[in-house]
């Protein structure tokens, strides 16, 4: 039925089965749209959050999908900058996803806010000295680059590509797609070094507070570097689920093991300099200002376990695995790693959400529980069915892996 | 953000961020009008179809981009990368002036049962043009495309007086669903359009005196061209699930599509033709 | 005209006098134009610009003790958590008066001051601010009511001191007196455990108590400065300012 708008030379399943697929998921977005319109026309009262836990489960999803949508701005540096030409064939995935991640992001901080009409507030009158005037100033520029770069891969429809104006337009804007790696990387490296130093300089939370190199604090460096560590695992990671749900071959296997060996190097200096960075925070940071870090870890359920988790299981594991050339060759074992590396990320990006909004800094005070309301889960939910639809839209009407043609012909 | 807005300093930090988001918004805004400046100009030149050719050629999977001369065995392996244009490629030039192909002697070749007659030469795209006494250019379908797009269910010649370019659209026609674009073999200007039933399509005027032709394959190179082709489109029928491969040494039917309906041909037809 | 001499106004909370009565809580939420709190409103979700913590030592009867806490924003005077952290300028540290400004009508609302707050002295205007009927006529004209959805915190009674200032000008002095400007909670406490002054000033009752030995300030080695003082002739209530409080109650509030 919608075959004259599908690229030649692939299959896509029938337009009925697609549409099938489609429907639950359109069906999550309603109702997420439904518990974000709640939340827009009622207030933030409609979430859990509350004076003492300002910060919930939407800012957890922003930091997360920024971190691991940076395989968008990571795999483009690679392609364009570094010139790995092997990474051509995952790089529109990439840009879709980083694409998706992003104005996810964006759209779920809009209804964060107490005032999102007055967002402009912050370009306007912007304090050049909190991060979080560095955030949003780059991820709006770095979802302005994402955009112009999906421009490209959305003209290459077929239909779209038969108007000679979108031809050449493609055309010319493909030429230029180097600029916008550059201009990517460039924002990408500060706004996801920001969203660390976002913690890093909360001076009030010892537990988040980190010393640091001129105005950043250590966090900044770190949620960089493991951002770019974990970028490429996420690439993987949904290379190999889209293969899986459309049962198609879409990348050769040296792709793959290319994205898991760059994720594994990143990786293990991230792990590295944590472990230093935690042991320097243990031994210096937090007690001279009279917190001793034993004490962060002896409010339950959050004990050492969870540093233990996140900086060797989720680390050091998925690092080693990910370096050795004959487990990367197991398919079984790469994925997995991969998952394992975003999973720690994730954490990590929970612990310095959570854990330090949950943690008391008055003496007096006591340690905080906070269980996200359906409408934060509804407006999360409707992200990832956004996310979805987006990607299934493309993946069916866009060439997302140009070696799928290759692959399913023999 | 700017120094008459309210609250603004002259501090250090407010210059290097507001420079570099300055800087970011004007790299930007840059690229955007440049590639929309080029497009514009890409249109205004009529560039579209060499751009069309050259996008369409990059997509196209490496089995539809061999090199002529790996036809006739001088080169082992070897990509085109100068998007079938031969007219300016040195590789051609040189291995031309080396090797001149032989005159063969026969009027025609038969290669699977298609007819291919030697009186005129062959583009990729399965177009063949004759050159006629008065200077003009015949162009037509061989006897692969006729029939593997068989009895289409509408043709679009152009007009007389359209401007054709070598390796752009010289026209549609739509079969079983599937629109297909047919690739010009020559440069020239339209002067009168046929139909299947008087054997060719158009007819067209050089635009210079000795139209360089050096992109079209002829004489020897016909056969062992041909036999490639087959073997991409039995590669072709297989994995589109038709089941069957073409028989050897038997005449090939009139009509792909009606012989083989459960194949795709959309994919077949756009591969054949060079059109991914 | 002479130059005014900057102020830095300051609190010295004497805790062995608190009763923990909550007038002062009434007091500032009238006195701020605070709109009653929803039904569905909580402890965590409630607007309390002063709120008054009540703290155990740990001992069973007959040895239990209590102390009363009144918390309220403790205007850090250096590297201020929640200045630096505002995306778009809506809190600022007043020079002439050392108070720190929550400016509601530029703020968006991302409650990352909140969270740079070791104090917990922020609040978010969760619902939309609503006055039962007739109980708008009691709203104070000085203060401007807030928005849903931006945040707020105490600011020493600011409209006060605007009011005062404007008094003084209207009678042609540059420096307003002491006695003309008082916050509302250290008006309407019973026992006077709420002193405040400018701590500027060297004459002034609360710089002299702020640098009395039993004087202390909460967190202070995080190093922001603080302009709130407490006092307690207590050596346990000291240690609540320490971090080697071991086991704390169950914090409760009042109000």
């Amino acid at each position: 039925m919608d075959k004259q708008y599908i690229i030649r030379g692939v299959q896509r399943s029938s337009f009925r089965k697609f549409i099938a697929w489609m429907i639950p998921w359109a069906g999550l977005l309603i109702f997420g749209v439904y518990a974000i319109y709640l939340c827009l026309a009622k207030g933030l009262n409609q979430t859990n959050m509350d004076n003492r836990f300002a910060f919930g489960v939407w800012i957890f999803l922003d930091l997360t999908v920024i971190a691991l949508g940076a395989g968008a701005f990571f795999t483009g540096f690679l392609l364009y900058i570094l010139k790995k030409k092997e990474l051509h064939a995952v790089i529109n995935s990439a840009v879709v996803i980083g694409f998706i991640c992003y104005s996810g992001a964006v759209g779920v901080l809009m209804v964060d806010v107490g005032q999102p009409l007055r967002a402009w507030f912050t370009f306007w009158h912007p304090n050049v000295h909190s991060m979080l005037t560095e955030v949003t100033f780059c991820i709006t520029c770095y979802l302005t680059v994402l955009a112009i770069e999906y421009v490209p891969v959305i003209l290459k429809n077929r239909k779209l590509r038969e108007i000679p104006s979108m031809l050449v337009f493609e055309h010319e804007l493909h030429k230029l797609v180097f600029v916008l790696a550059a201009v990517g990387t460039f924002l990408s490296f500060f706004h996801q070094g920001s969203l660390g130093g976002l913690y890093g300089v909360l001076r009030g939370r010892p537990f988040a507070f980190r010393e640091g190199i001129a105005i950043w604090p250590s966090t900044f460096f770190l949620f960089i570097l493991s951002a770019a560590a974990v970028g490429p695992s996420f690439i993987l990671l949904t290379t190999w689920l889209v293969s899986k749900i459309s049962k198609k071959r879409l990348v050769k296997k040296n792709v793959l093991m290319l994205l898991g060996k760059i994720s594994g190097a990143l990786l293990i200096v991230y792990v590295l300099l944590k472990t230093i960075d935690t042991l320097v925070w243990i031994n210096s940071t937090s007690p001279a200002v009279g917190f001793p870090a034993y004490e962060f870890y002896s409010r339950k359920p959050f004990g050492t376990w969870i540093l233990f988790t996140e900086i060797v299981v989720f680390g050091l594991l998925p690092a080693l695995v990910l370096l050795s050339g004959r487990m990367r060759a197991h398919v079984g074992l790469l994925v997995t790693a991969a998952a394992f590396a975003c999973t720690g990320v994730a954490l990590n990006r929970f612990v310095m959400t959570i854990q330090t909004l949950a943690l008391p800094t008055l003496p007096f005070d006591p340690f905080l529980s906070y269980m996200p309301s359906w409408q934060e889960v509804g407006a999360f939910l409707a992200v990832i069915a956004y996310g979805v639809l987006v990607y299934s839209l493309s993946f069916r009407y866009l060439v997302l892996f140009p070696q799928e043609r290759e692959l399913s012909n023999g | 953000m700017f120094p008459w807005v309210y609250g603004f300093t002259w501090d250090a930090g407010s210059i290097v961020f507001l420079g570099a988001f300055f800087t970011v918004l004007a790299v930007l805004v840059a690229t955007l009008m440049k590639a929309t400046l080029r497009a514009v100009n890409d249109v205004k030149l009529e560039r579209t179809e060499c751009i069309r050719w050259k996008s369409d050629f990059h997509d196209l999977p490496a089995a539809a981009k061999k090199c002529r001369h790996e036809f006739t065995g001088e080169f082992a392996h070897r990509t085109c990368d100068n998007n079938f244009d031969c007219r300016d490629c040195a590789t051609h030039a040189k291995l031309m002036s080396e090797h001149p192909l032989v005159v063969p002697e026969n009027a025609e070749d038969v290669v699977y049962g298609f007819t291919m007659p030697l009186d005129r030469m062959y583009h990729r795209g399965h177009t063949w043009v004759r050159r006629e006494e008065d200077g003009s250019f015949t162009i037509g379908l061989d006897d692969f495309a006729s029939r593997l797009i068989g009895v289409p269910e509408q043709i679009e010649l152009p007009p007389a007086g359209t401007r054709l370019r070598v390796n752009g659209t010289a026209w549609n026609v739509k079969k079983q669903g599937a629109a297909v674009r047919i690739l010009s073999p020559v440069e020239g200007e339209v002067i009168e359009a046929g139909d299947p039933q008087r054997g060719w399509f158009l007819r067209v005027k050089p635009l210079e005196e000795k139209p360089n032709l050096r992109n079209l394959l002829r004489g020897a190179e016909i056969r062992p061209w041909m036999l490639r082709e087959m073997e991409r489109f039995q590669g072709l029928l297989a994995t589109e699930g038709a089941g069957i491969a073409l028989a050897d040494g038997g005449v090939p039917v009139n009509d792909f599509s009606k012989a083989y309906p459960r194949a795709d041909w959309d994919t077949v037809m756009g591969e054949m033709l060079l059109e991914p | 005209m002479t130059a005014q001499k900057n102020s830095r106004y300051g609190m010295v909370i004497d805790l062995d006098a608190c009763t923990g009565c909550g007038a002062c809580m009434v007091a500032c939420a009238v006195e701020n134009n605070i709109p009653p709190a929803p039904e569905s409103a909580n402890e965590r979700t409630g607007i309390t610009w002063m709120r008054v913590y009540k703290v155990l030592n740990g001992k069973s009867f007959p040895d239990t003790q209590a102390v009363f806490v009144p918390m309220m924003c403790q205007q850090c005077e250096h590297h201020t958590p929640c200045i630096s952290v505002c995306p778009q300028k809506a809190v600022e540290l007043d020079e002439e008066s050392g108070i720190v400004a929550q400016i509601p009508v530029r703020c968006l609302g991302c409650r990352y001051c909140m969270t740079a707050c070791p104090y917990h002295a922020r609040y978010f205007n969760w619902w939309d601010p609503v006055w039962p009927k007739g109980m708008e006529q009691t709203l104070n004209p000085d203060v401007a009511p807030r928005m849903r959805g931006v945040v707020e915190k105490c600011n020493f009674c600011h409209g006060r001191l605007q009011a005062a200032k404007a008094k003084a000008a209207a009678e042609g002095r540059i420096e307003i007196r002491p006695e003309e400007y008082q916050p509302a909670c250290s008006d309407a406490c019973p026992t006077n455990a709420i002193v405040f002054g400018d701590l500027n000033d060297e004459q002034s009752e609360v710089s002299r108590m702020a640098h009395q030995k039993d004087s202390f300030r909460l967190l202070e080695t995080l190093g922001s400065e603080p302009k709130v003082y407490f006092q307690s002739e207590r050596p346990w209530v000291h240690h609540i300012a320490e971090q080697d409080f071991a086991s704390p109650e169950k914090e409760t509030v009042h109000g």
